[in-house]
């Protein structure tokens, strides 16, 4: 996988959806949510990443004619306003950006942990109490299916490789 | 204290990553392996115990149990090929996961074991001429249910998710199993598709890779392998590539007796297919068949906190004889949920403050049709069609499912479509369902390819011999889910770890064939 870095636009425009699309406590959280994107794009096939490049492009450009104003710098109510008209937007390609976008910005905003901590979602506690009760309660199950794991059972008993 | 899997904190001395590569290499073996997953792992551990000289190789990095974290997109990043976003093309578009670590997707499933069901085999037997039964597998599926734990769950780890699922179930009067997974005592951390961080599911990477380092294999991560190599018809072995951590590329040539494709039913037809590999059948990378999942999210009054509890501890088989596959509680944690849901802002929050009351319950399907795999400039894309008939059952499956959540006291479902519709009762679901639903509208995913280089005795309509072995190719096997005839309706490692060890006794009760 090689790096990948949102260009200037696509952080900027990024930022103006976090209100729009995450809900308001995440707003302080808005860095560390198009960040976390940052990370979840540089996985992706390098083609959909050209794709995602043009998407945030036309997305920025595509205010001006209605709103004179790039959508990065469109006011809140304005962004929500621009935002809804992609998703019931004139092609499937509008309505599928309009969606990926709603996606990972949702991905990543509940991957922040005040977002799991405010919904109760403790996960990282739980699975060490999990891991501790595992090993101390079943520890003598666990050493037996370990040594079972290497002990000789060979396929064909009777054979080994034999080489002409 | 006990360590939570073997090798657990140290690395083995016969495996190899990024790390170790400083420069091109050439190795020699009897038998090169790509793939370290459900295929290639058992293929690995039972021909080195026969005294075989093995190499593996795998794309993914070597991970350890204490890797895996409570962190799901940083894990999703590295145990998931393309990070999760791989899809078939159609309409609707199909996304599935592979998994890409040592271990492959066993790293990343729920650790259902269940056998091929007898009327699979059966059908396979008449389809591809197979010479399989229950009983002549019997000897196989009893090896691998040992080596990787196949078990029932402990009843004390289930999650109130699952006694939901079964309750609905009990309610409706319909048939319900516990499920059999690969793990020893489960205690239901609920993480199976981001990584065991206990250490309790059987995978790959923690019961067939350490028995096949204890018998004298040698594993290499971070290869991923170009081409197979060829002398006349004859597979001579493998050349691949790894990236270091300096960010030099070398290149890894292996040579080797027996050359083993087990990278999955997508990739194995890109590997053979790029390395020049054809088929008289026309049938390499055709056949994909899918179990199409869909999802539903029903919210409930009560606190179900469904991370809590085993993965899957039931499955709700009572339409199977109709095609709906099963029914299962799937815990999917929170940012997957939001991701799925169209809301957004405030709407989303408040919806989302309801995830400790939601369970999140899925359909798998058999599918009726099939879809393909197409190698575009090296690279493997899958293609696939939703059958109308497909379509239909998924509107039954869920219709049946909304009834089931409904009886265990949901008070709305979310169904799986674009700007998805609540629901309030079962009657809404059936209201819902009367009109057909357009493909382009549904949510599917999958996790269970299969397929694409199927076996069979006649090579005009298969691209393998009954053991997985490339019809017209010297010494070339494929161990993977590539090799199924049809799709197999129930989660598929246990079969193909069972064709697998099955090969490798026909390989070591060959061995003189195949290593001279």
């Amino acid at each position: 996988m090689s790096a990948y870095r949102h260009t200037p636009t696509a952080r900027k425009v990024l930022r103006s959806l976090v209100p729009v699309i995450c809900p308001p406590e995440a707003a302080a959280l808005t860095d560390a949510i198009v960040d976390h994107m940052q990370l979840t794009f540089s996985t992706t096939p390098s083609v959909l990443r050209t794709a995602l490049a043009a998407g945030f492009a036309t997305y920025d450009l595509g205010a001006l004619p209605r709103y004179f104003r790039r959508a990065h710098a469109l006011s809140p109510d304005k962004a929500e306003r621009y935002y809804e008209s992609w998703v019931h937007g004139p092609t499937p390609v509008h309505k599928q950006f309009a969606q990926m976008l709603n996606q990972m910005m949702s991905l990543s905003c509940y991957e922040q942990p005040a977002m799991m901590d405010a919904i109760g979602f403790h996960v990282a506690p739980w699975i060490e109490e999990s891991k501790k009760k595992r090993l101390t309660v079943f520890a003598d199950d666990i050493k037996k299916q370990q040594a079972r794991l290497l002990a000789p059972d060979p396929l064909r008993p009777a054979r080994k490789k034999e080489v002409a | 204290m006990v360590a939570v899997a073997l090798h657990e904190g140290t690395t083995p001395t016969n495996v190899f990553t990024r790390h170790d590569i400083h420069g091109d290499t050439v190795l020699d073996c009897d038998a090169v392996i790509v793939g370290s997953g459900a295929g290639g792992a058992p293929m690995a551990a039972e021909l080195a115990e026969a005294g075989f000289d093995v190499v593996v190789l795998e794309e993914g990095s070597y991970y350890q149990t204490r890797d895996f974290t409570a962190d799901t997109s940083a894990m999703v990043r590295q145990l998931y090929r393309d990070g999760g976003a791989t899809m078939a093309l159609g309409n609707p578009p199909i996304l599935f996961q592979e998994g890409r670590a040592v271990g492959g997707s066993t790293v990343i499933n729920g650790g259902m074991s269940w056998r091929t069901p007898d009327d699979i085999l059966a059908r396979w037997r008449k389809e591809a001429g197979l010479d399989v039964t229950a009983q002549s597998l019997e000897p196989y599926f009893e090896r691998v249910e040992r080596r990787i734990h196949a078990a029932p769950n402990d009843e004390s780890a289930v999650g109130k998710d699952n006694w939901l699922l079964k309750k609905g179930a009990d309610a409706k009067g319909w048939h319900t199993v516990g499920n059999i997974r690969n793990q020893v005592h489960c205690v239901g951390s609920n993480r199976c598709p981001f990584g065991c961080p206990t250490g309790a599911k059987q995978s790959a990477l923690v019961s067939y890779i350490p028995r096949a380092l204890h018998f004298g294999a040698r594993v290499y991560a971070d290869v991923r392998v170009e081409r197979l190599t060829f002398h006349g018809k004859r597979a001579t072995g493998v050349i691949g590539r790894v990236t270091n951590t300096d960010g030099q590329s070398h290149r890894v040539v292996v040579r080797a007796k027996l050359v083993v494709s087990a990278c999955g039913a997508i990739h194995t037809p890109a590997l053979l297919t790029r390395s020049g590999v054809r088929s008289r059948s026309g049938q390499l990378g055709a056949n994909l068949g899918l179990h199409p999942n869909v999802k539903v999210i029903a919210i409930f009054d009560e606190d179900v906190t469904s991370w809590k509890g085993v993965h899957q501890a039931f499955q709700v088989r009572e339409f199977v004889d109709q095609g709906l596959g099963c029914f299962a509680a799937v815990n999917v944690p929170p940012s997957i949920v939001a991701m799925s849901l169209p809301q957004r802002g405030a709407q989303l929050g408040a919806l989302m403050h309801r995830y400790n009351n939601m369970v999140v319950a899925g359909l798998l399907m058999e599918d009726s049709t099939t879809g393909h795999v197409r190698t575009i400039g090296g690279r493997p894309q899958a293609f696939y069609q939703l059958a109308e008939r497909d379509i239909g059952m998924m509107q039954q499956g869920l219709v049946l499912l909304s009834e089931l959540l409904f009886a265990a006291g949901a008070k709305r479902i979310i169904l799986p479509f674009h700007h998805a519709k609540e629901i309030l009762t079962a009657d809404d679901a059936r209201r819902f369902f009367e009109q057909p639903i357009p493909a382009s509208q549904w949510e599917v995913v999958t996790v269970h390819m299969m397929g694409t280089a199927k076996m069979g005795t006649d090579r005009l309509r298969s691209v393998t011999d009954p053991f997985g072995f490339v019809h017209d190719v010297d010494r070339l096997l494929v161990s993977d889910a590539s090799l199924f005839p049809t799709p197999c309706r129930v989660n598929p490692m246990e079969t193909i770890m069972t064709l697998a060890t099955r090969a490798a006794g026909h390989v070591i009760d060959n061995s003189r064939r195949y290593l001279s």
